[in-house]
């Protein structure tokens, strides 16, 4: 009890005997205690935001146990021109169409919010069912929310014969990659 | 028609809408004339006397004083809560137990097939509660609908009590006393996210295609609209085409939106400062630009949809990076 | 005869160590009692031993505020049950779904409870918070427990969304699609929003990529937010609850400052 009051007045007479006082033992502002109180706490934050760092780096996992992003689509000669072919959707999410010229893949993801369309033959239009986006059978948006057109994904010859289709690589049309090696195939 | 309705309205999932609507409204009805009846109270109590023996801690005591029936004017004005209030927790928790026991046995919880990724059910809807969050989709890109205005509602909710510096009304019921609080939370609550989630409910179907109550939600159904943006609106109206190119429209947006908030804060300080009043110096300009921004951007809402609808605008601003 | 054996036993057991251990006031009705029972149990001291009277009112209160704690505990207890049953994995969280339909003793209605109650705590809250704003409670002092209660509200809204994924069948898969999808488009963080390709975010490392764990809704989506759910909010709602629940006492309780 008397060490405490002790401490206590000796707390107070360094309060009271003002900057110069504070300054002679090091707690005044720039003195050495109160630089070693800031590196203190300067120490345990930057350990807190390290270590909760690494806690926001746990939520993003190193290694995916995904569906693979290539397959094998078949022959050309198995596609009816002009006509959009739902074969592989279910599986990969991807149509693919052929043309006089050939071939391209669209990715089954709405640019809007990621819903799967629907494509339906008879009004020759992909439908979102989301929010009611519409894409023509090339893939470019013409009605709802969408703000851009489908992706097309990468689609190549494999050395047997067939479409060889390429899920990680896509190409934007507004941002002129259509016309890229890749995104249409001519056969 | 009302088979129609009926179907929707039924289906277990959608019973609690039904539910909350009702509740909802109820408590709307009860809330307002508590207030009402408070208002009147404290209007006719006016100037008279404070009940004898009382000890009174300033204005708020006084309001409740008045507040009690006359029957009850001499009691004491608080009692315990064992077991008053304890009893009561007790017999209210018994209640709903029950209703939660009969509403569960009867009606089942909904399961439908298997996810599956590559087939998504039209029209595909978030849980209830979001939906008014879902229908903004329909106006605003998703990092407003989905992001922005989520974040704006939360931080708009936190900020209430900090920017209402109205000392009155507190612990009671009124509307006398704080009808532009009380008038804003209703649109905010009440016709933006209530009225917004039975829109979603009932009227949003297959595409998420607007349908009337009673329509047949037939998924084919041709939708002609196309939408054209601010600028181009604007071109059309004054014939001036210069308008319609992109750097016009930037311009344009920006200022549109700096005008809409400009004057939205400017014009109520004016008015204010006209009829001396003494709200815009208890709030400050801090406090008063806070309540600006978070009104005008929930009025925005209701704009853009009266926008969209009537004369079918689609952004206010285009930029190449985002688009308002 | 026999209610004079009933009075005996009554007496012992009264009287006893153990029972006197437990149970520190007699049952006369005195002021001090009154005050007592409110004071000297745990549970019941989240209130204040006196209340003004207008508060006991259902016209005042709506007794919303307790309802919806109760049902939090409803859905606390009903939740712990279920999760004897189900497993967060593709392959067995649907099939868990059909063993509470057809299979697991009073699964049905054990499942119909969880989701019931969590619908209406929703609703609860939200006529809550209205009850709160139409008297003015969030007024001072009361500012700071306005503000923990937005947070309870944000909790309870996110408690039931990451609830809507796990029974994984159409309509919470869907559902939770769209939800996440608007995280791809959040400014700055995500792959699609303003801002976010010229930061060098793409699918694979963007806000919505750490919410699933992945960049499709698989496996990994459903175990976080089995846990998210199960495990981290439930807790954070306790926390927020219990400070809740104490800023509410120590300013008065349910009807305003006294």
């Amino acid at each position: 009890m008397e060490t405490n009051t002790a401490k206590v007045d000796e707390k107070a007479a360094v309060v009271e005997a003002g900057p110069l006082k504070q300054k002679e033992i090091g707690l005044g502002i720039g003195g050495r205690r109160s630089f070693l109180l800031k590196l203190g706490w300067a120490g345990f934050a930057l350990f807190l935001s390290a270590w909760m760092v690494s806690f926001m780096r746990l939520f993003f996992p190193r290694c995916l146990f995904e569906p693979p992003m290539t397959f094998k689509a078949g022959y050309p000669w198995e596609y009816t021109v002009g006509v959009v072919s739902t074969r592989f959707q279910k599986e990969y999410r991807v149509w693919i169409v052929r043309e006089g010229e050939g071939f391209y893949a669209l990715f089954g993801q709405c640019t809007h919010l990621g819903c799967t369309p629907v494509w339906w033959e008879g009004e020759n239009k992909f439908k979102c069912p989301c929010h009611g986006s519409g894409f023509t059978k090339e893939g470019i948006n013409y009605e709802g929310p969408a703000p851009r057109p489908l992706e097309r994904v990468k689609v190549t010859l494999a050395a047997d014969g067939q479409l060889l289709v390429d899920k990680s690589i896509r190409f934007r049309q507004e941002r002129g990659e259509w016309e890229k090696q890749g995104a249409f195939l001519k056969v | 028609m009302w088979h129609n309705i009926f179907k929707i309205a039924s289906k277990p999932d959608n019973i609690p809408i039904v539910g909350m609507l009702l509740l909802v409204l109820f408590f709307w009805f009860l809330s307002f004339w508590a207030a009402f009846k408070n208002d009147r109270i404290r209007r006719a109590a006016a100037g008279r006397p404070r009940p004898e023996g009382e000890k009174s801690k300033g204005d708020v005591v006084d309001v409740i004083d008045f507040m009690y029936p006359e029957e009850e004017q001499g009691l004491p004005k608080k009692v315990n809560c064992w077991p008053h209030l304890v009893k009561l927790e007790f017999i209210c928790a018994i209640a709903v137990m029950a209703l939660l026991m009969f509403w569960s046995i009867p009606i089942d919880a909904p399961l439908e097939e298997p996810s599956d990724s590559t087939l998504t059910p039209n029209p595909s809807k978030a849980p209830w509660y979001f939906l008014g969050l879902q229908d903004m989709l329909v106006y605003f890109d998703p990092w407003i609908a989905g992001v922005l205005l989520p974040t704006f509602i939360i931080v708009g909710l936190m900020v209430i009590p900090y920017v209402d510096v109205n000392p009155k009304g507190n612990g009671y019921y009124t509307f006398a006393e704080r009808p532009f609080a009380i008038l804003v939370y209703w649109f905010g609550f009440f016709v933006l996210w209530v009225l917004e989630i039975v829109i979603g409910t009932f009227c949003r179907g297959p595409g998420w295609m607007f349908f009337w109550p009673g329509q047949e939600w037939d998924p084919h159904r041709v939708v002609s609209e196309v939408n054209i943006n601010w600028n181009e609106f604007l071109a059309n109206i004054s014939g001036i085409t210069a308008l319609k190119t992109e750097t016009a429209g930037l311009l344009l947006g920006i200022l549109t939106i700096l005008a809409y908030f400009g004057l939205g804060m400017a014009l109520p300080y004016l008015w204010l400062k006209r009829q001396e009043s003494t709200i815009i110096y208890r709030l400050g300009l801090i406090r008063y630009g806070v309540v600006g921004f978070f009104f005008w951007t929930m009025m925005a809402l209701p704009i853009k949809i009266v926008l969209r609808l009537v004369f079918s605008i689609k952004y206010i601003l285009v930029t190449p990076w985002f688009n308002i | 005869m026999l209610t004079e054996q009933i009075e005996e036993i009554k007496e012992i057991i009264i009287g006893s160590r153990v029972y006197k251990s437990i149970f520190r006031r007699g049952f006369e009705d005195t002021p001090k009692n009154r005050v007592l029972a409110i004071l000297g149990n745990v549970f019941l001291h989240l209130h204040p031993p006196y209340v003004k009277r207008h508060a006991l009112k259902f016209t005042h209160s709506w007794c919303m505020g307790g309802i919806t704690f109760l049902l939090f505990l409803v859905l606390c207890f009903t939740g712990v049950f279920l999760c004897f049953y189900y497993h967060p994995d593709k392959i067995n969280a649907y099939r868990d779904m059909k063993y509470f339909e057809y299979d697991v003793p009073f699964g049905v209605v054990l499942r119909n409870m969880h989701r019931w109650a969590a619908h209406l705590m929703v609703i609860t809250v939200w006529l809550h918070m209205t009850r709160v704003f139409m008297t003015g409670s969030y007024k001072p002092p009361r500012e700071f427990n306005w503000v923990v209660g937005v947070f309870l509200l944000v909790l309870t809204l996110l408690l039931s969304f990451t609830g809507y994924l796990l029974p994984d069948d159409q309509l919470g898969f869907w559902a939770v699609t769209v939800g996440t999808n608007m995280a791809r488009a959040t400014p700055l963080l995500g792959h699609e929003g303003p801002f976010g390709e010229q930061l060098g975010v793409t699918a694979y490392n963007d806000i919505r990529f750490a919410l699933l764990g992945g960049s499709v809704v698989g496996g990994n989506a459903l175990l976080r937010a089995y846990v998210w759910h199960c495990v981290a909010m439930p807790v954070t709602a306790i926390i927020f609850l219990a400070v809740h629940f104490w800023r509410t006492r120590k300013d008065g309780g349910t009807a305003g400052p006294l």
